[in-house]
């Protein structure tokens, strides 16, 4: 396998493990936000932007292996 | 109007299937703005080559130029009763008040001018991309990491003026009192660091790979488009971005409105700490 196959079998996949990973804490975050919002509505904006500033930093993980693939996929070529 | 634009821009599309092409040979697609056209045309000119060379710092200029300009006329002849631009500055100035004061109490006023302009200045170069022929400033890392720099040294330096030299080493060592926080302050001290120098780099990065994500979306969905015409050789192709162009619109505001929120909050945790009790 040379480094060229290496890295295109293997960029797409980190990807996909990172996406896997942040949209189950996504999907936690946001449910929680959202039954939190349905108990409480008169606190609905306190919580959005918690909820906003969490997906944000789990989002993050995601985007930091996209960056990744920014980088390193000028190489495969 | 976007549609409308986005049909002025199909008329230009193949100039955007030989830019795709030629895309394909560099790494990720992109679309072409009207620098990319000139230079492709005039590309022995040094103008042009000027131009090329620093087409996003062009491209934030242009934004700085029009903010400005409407700033400008919109406070030139301030009267009792607003006109329509007037108007819509104040309430634009009002809510971001409103929202940063919200999270950082009376004294975040200070700060309402950097961030609120922070928050206008990144929504401007997130949507700019969506204008055919212009490029959005903020797909390019350099934009981004000079924004971060600028939060993370004026962040330092609220934490130092607040807390003191003092203060500020003390909340980096993580405030011992007692023996055992003392023995943690090995530990406790490359961490803080760490996280400092952490803040700014996870704010351009993630600026930067949600803008450039969501233009590379948009410029695959073009080309696509394009090629599914390719056979009638029509100077159109299939309008197939437009749904993504109003994702790009969402994931434009949001991250607009978290990098200022992450800003807040950075600011935020440099404000000494008995306020926050009560």
């Amino acid at each position: 396998m040379t480094y060229q196959t290496a890295l295109a079998l293997a960029l797409p996949f980190g990807l996909g493990i990172a996406a896997f990973g942040s949209a189950f804490g996504l999907g936690r975050a946001v449910s929680a936000a959202l039954e939190a919002m349905g108990r409480q509505p008169e606190a609905a904006g306190r919580i959005q932007v918690g909820m906003i500033i969490g997906c944000a930093l789990i989002e993050a993980l995601t985007i930091y292996a996209l960056v990744t693939v920014f980088v390193l996929s000028p190489k495969i070529g | 109007m976007i549609r409308t634009l986005n049909i002025l821009f199909l008329l230009v599309s193949t100039k955007v299937e030989e830019a795709g092409k030629k895309a394909a040979e560099q790494g990720a697609p992109e679309l072409p703005n009207f620098i990319t056209l000139l230079y492709e045309r005039y590309g022995k000119t040094s103008l042009v080559q000027f131009l090329h060379t620093w087409q996003n710092v062009v491209f934030s200029l242009i934004i700085i130029l029009i903010l400005g300009f409407v700033a400008y006329f919109s406070s030139r002849r301030k009267t009792l009763l607003p006109g329509r631009l007037q108007n819509f500055m104040e309430m634009a100035v009002e809510s971001l008040d409103n929202f940063i004061c919200g999270i950082l109490g009376p004294r975040g006023r200070k700060f309402t001018p950097f961030l609120g302009t922070l928050f206008i200045y990144i929504l401007c170069m997130n949507f700019l991309g969506l204008i055919p022929g212009m490029k959005s400033p903020s797909s390019s890392l350099n934009t981004t990491v000079a924004l971060a720099i600028c939060v993370f040294l004026y962040v330092q330096f609220t934490g130092i003026k607040n807390l003191g030299i003092v203060g500020y080493l003390d909340h980096l060592a993580g405030e011992p009192r007692d023996f055992i926080t003392w023995a943690l302050v090995p530990i406790n001290l490359p961490i803080h660091i760490i996280g400092e120098l952490a803040k700014p780099m996870s704010l351009s990065l993630r600026l930067f790979g949600n803008i450039t994500g969501e233009d590379i979306l948009i410029a695959v969905f073009v080309s696509l488009g394009v090629m599914a015409l390719s056979f009638l050789n029509l100077p159109v192709g299939l309008p197939l971005q437009v749904p993504f162009i109003f994702l790009a619109l969402l994931t434009g505001t949001i991250q607009a409105l978290v990098f200022t929120l992450l800003s807040t909050i950075y600011f935020l945790l440099m404000f000494p700490h008995e306020e926050e009790k009560h």
